[in-house]
């Protein structure tokens, strides 16, 4: 039995430091010291401290080692995503805080906080147990967040059908294991199965089939394409900070798996056709999402698609399987995961406000609120890919990506769904600012928080659309990880 | 001789009462075919020398989740009402997806025999009892996923007693 | 001993009915119970496979799986009877709240 070091316990500070804050948020909403909102704040705090000293102490060095037995990597691919996490949680917690039902409930925050657990792990996952166990700890928690407001029917059945079809895809995803164990001569870490699979005797439509129904398992973590279906429904039924939540950091995490698993555990090359799949799936992804986003009215359902389309951009990165493409799919999910909480912001304050996230409630926002409107401007702009904000700069690196691994018909593919793109995000900011808002209209109620939670996300869309060195750094940084 | 005379008869009466429990119309019924064919998985895993799962899969999923089915089977029935027919009427298709899959899965075993397949690691000696647990409790083997799990245990008790409690009381709150 | 690769085949059998069931029962808890199906298929296949290649980690693995598996059925349960309560329903057909 090996003996615990400094090293170790270093390695896992965040999420040590996470589990403590459980502690101390479970013995605070029970004892009754903290209540309501203010535990909200507890949270947050929590959380900045976490960031704050995991940034100060446990940064690794870019290439990283595997620790705890070989279980997990400490590395920058996987340090750089965990505190993207930290941040989503927080950011989450801000929108929610007030809403009445979830902010003020200790239930929501323990659970949001054992699904940001799982979620670091799954960016630290070595072995395929830890990618189960992980994966699980992180969605497990969101069926019951999708469901929370169980006295209303749209969550319950949202957070219901969530958990039916994540039972299933974990089900079949442990199946597609379970072979692949097989295949591989019982190795579960990472670089050992891919080792496995290339010496395997079993035949190649045998393995290729087990890791399509791996895939499946991922492509339900970040909806993608066959797997995606749930995604409007969930996001719509369910209380809209959620709803971000599972846009954002759900779909990041579940990216941050699949790069490490494509890259080491499957790389390409011990498996022909797995890139091919993969490329496939990505044009799938974009093409149906896009299209799909078209004809939404809601507002939530809108994002939802929207939110599936993006999916397919970062998926390119991830067959591109260079260095590139795993830096553009880092500084795409950091831009991406901060966009999109902004846009779900502005969701949250229209809802609170007029009783729906319907896209027409949105009519003269400008007359009614033009600071809101200017957040709203910046998010649907960069989620469009418009110069200069964030989302076009992450767009052209993960174009740029694809066009390097010569796969310049996907790029061909991405840019038409980009164009696509351009108009739903446009006819919703055509409401918000042609429209007249209705006869009894008044500025909508912003709470504190969300305010500013919303004002640092908007000027940070904009600055790092303009001077994006420091953050595509940090993606160059994680990208080290896996290619020195 | 006898380890295949009781493989044979594990292995038909776990397949029947998968089937029954998921044909039957009778929801009473089909969980009980659910704890008979997961209690056949338990007979397996013995034959596999694996027993300390042997007995995890009964205390775990015998005892605590069919159990849980089998609740909440009775407290999602409408008093006086049956369950009705329940199959969809595509059952031709379920009959053919089932028919592929089959012949699949056969394929694969055909063309490579699990027998043969050389272990990627040399094997380790011992009670594998003692080594399971040693290794669950082993800084450099898997204490990590052991802590992770029994988070997950306890985020789903959280998150079960909101759901069920704190639903009833949203529930009142409205009503009144 | 009974070859390994008679309880890889069994797992698949195991597992067949699993997934076809889901894809074609109308009844949530039917298709959770046969979810159980699944998961038990892929604990089979594991430990048959630990056996097989002498290695501990399969055997580890499914008793994860238990953890989770346990962990799921708790949540979802308790999601199931919620929704029988607004519902008095757990065919997936009644599952219309929420469309485009």
């Amino acid at each position: 039995m090996s003996a615990l070091n400094t090293a170790m316990l270093l390695a896992l500070l965040p999420e040590l430091l996470v589990l403590a804050l459980m502690g101390v948020v479970l013995v605070a909403d029970l004892a009754g010291w903290v209540q309501g909102r203010k535990l909200g704040w507890l949270t947050v705090v929590g959380l900045a401290v976490v960031l704050a000293v995991s940034l100060s102490v446990a940064m690794p060095n870019a290439a990283g080692a595997a620790v705890w037995g070989n279980t997990l990597r400490h590395d920058a691919l996987s340090f750089v995503f965990r505190m993207l996490f930290l941040l989503a949680a927080g950011l989450t917690i801000f929108f929610s805080m007030d809403l009445p039902g979830l902010g003020d409930r200790g239930a929501f925050y323990l659970l949001l906080l054992a699904s940001v657990l799982g979620m670091m792990l799954m960016a630290m996952a070595n072995d395929l147990i830890m990618l189960f166990l992980a994966m699980e700890t992180a969605t497990i928690p969101l069926y019951v967040l999708a469901g929370f407001f169980t006295g209303r029917r749209d969550s319950v059945e949202a957070g219901f059908k969530y958990l039916l079809f994540g039972a299933l895809a974990s089900g079949v995803m442990l199946y597609g294991l379970s072979l692949l164990y097989g295949f591989s001569g019982g190795a579960v870490e990472f670089e050992a199965v891919a080792r496995g699979l290339s010496e395997t005797a079993a035949p190649r439509w045998a393995v290729l089939a087990a890791l399509m129904v791996v895939l499946a398992g991922f492509a339900f973590k970040v909806a993608a394409v066959p797997f995606h279906f749930w995604a409007p429904d969930v996001y719509q039924g369910a209380p809209t900070p959620i709803a971000a939540f599972l846009s954002t950091a759900s779909k990041a995490a579940g990216f941050a798996l699949l790069v490490r698993v494509a890259l080491v555990a499957f790389p390409g090359g011990t498996m022909p056709w797995w890139g091919a799949a993969l490329a496939a799936m990505a044009a799938a992804t974009m093409t149906l999402g896009n299209l799909l986003a078209l004809t939404q009215t809601d507002l939530k359902r809108l994002l939802a698609y929207s939110s599936i389309g993006h999916a397919g951009y970062i998926l390119m990165g991830v067959v591109a399987a260079t260095k590139l493409g795993l830096t553009a799919v880092v500084f795409y999910l950091l831009v991406y995961l901060l966009t999109n909480l902004a846009a779900f912001g502005v969701v949250t304050v229209l809802e609170r406000n007029t009783g729906s996230p319907a896209v027409a409630h949105l009519a003269g926002l400008y007359k009614r609120s033009p600071w809101l409107t200017l957040a709203t401007l910046a998010a649907f702009l960069s989620l469009a890919g418009v110069p200069p904000f964030a989302g076009f700069v992450a767009k052209v690196w993960v174009f740029m990506a694809a066009v390097e691994a010569k796969l310049e018909w996907l790029a061909v593919v991405a840019v038409l769904n980009s164009i696509v793109g351009i108009y739903y995000y446009l006819v919703v900011l055509k409401v918000a600012y042609e429209y007249d808002p209705p006869a009894d209209a008044q500025p909508l109620q912003v709470s504190r928080p969300v305010v500013w939670a919303l004002a640092a996300l908007a000027v940070f869309v904009v600055v790092a659309g303009v001077a994006f060195g420091p953050w595509f750094g940090w993606g160059q940084w994680a990208a080290m990880a896996l290619f020195p | 001789m006898v380890t295949t005379f009781v493989f044979v008869v594990a292995a038909a009466v776990l397949l029947v009462a998968a089937l029954i429990a998921v044909l039957k119309n009778n929801l009473v019924h089909a969980a009980m075919g659910l704890v008979v064919s997961l209690f056949g998985t338990a007979v397996l895993f013995v034959l596999l020398e694996a027993y300390f799962l042997a007995v995890a899969q009964v205390v775990i999923y015998v005892g605590a989740i069919a159990i849980l089915i089998v609740f909440s089977i009775m407290l999602t029935r409408r008093v006086g009402a049956q369950w009705g027919n329940q199959t969809n009427p595509t059952w031709p298709f379920a009959l053919l997806a089932a028919g592929v899959l089959t012949v699949l899965f056969a394929l694969m075993v055909r063309g490579w025999n699990p027998d043969q397949a050389l272990p990627a690691a040399e094997a380790v000696p011992g009670d594998v009892t003692a080594r399971l647990g040693a290794a669950l409790v082993n800084p450099g083997g898997y204490v990590v996923p052991f802590e992770v799990a029994s988070v997950l245990l306890l985020a789903a008790l959280i998150g079960a007693v909101y759901v069920a409690w704190g639903g009833r009381k949203a529930e009142k709150s409205t009503q009144r | 001993m009974v070859p390994t690769s008679f309880y890889i085949f069994l797992a698949a059998l195991l597992f067949t009915i699993g997934a076809v069931a889901v894809l074609f029962r109308r009844n949530t808890l039917v298709i959770y119970m046969a979810v159980e199906l699944m998961l038990n298929a892929a604990n089979l296949a594991f430990v048959a496979f630990a056996r097989q290649f002498e290695a501990l980690d399969g055997q580890l693995f499914v008793f994860f799986v238990m953890t989770v598996a346990a962990a799921e059925v708790a949540v979802g349960l308790a999601l199931i009877v919620t929704i029988f309560r607004t519902k008095h329903s757990v065919d997936i057909d009644a599952m219309h709240e929420l469309k485009g």
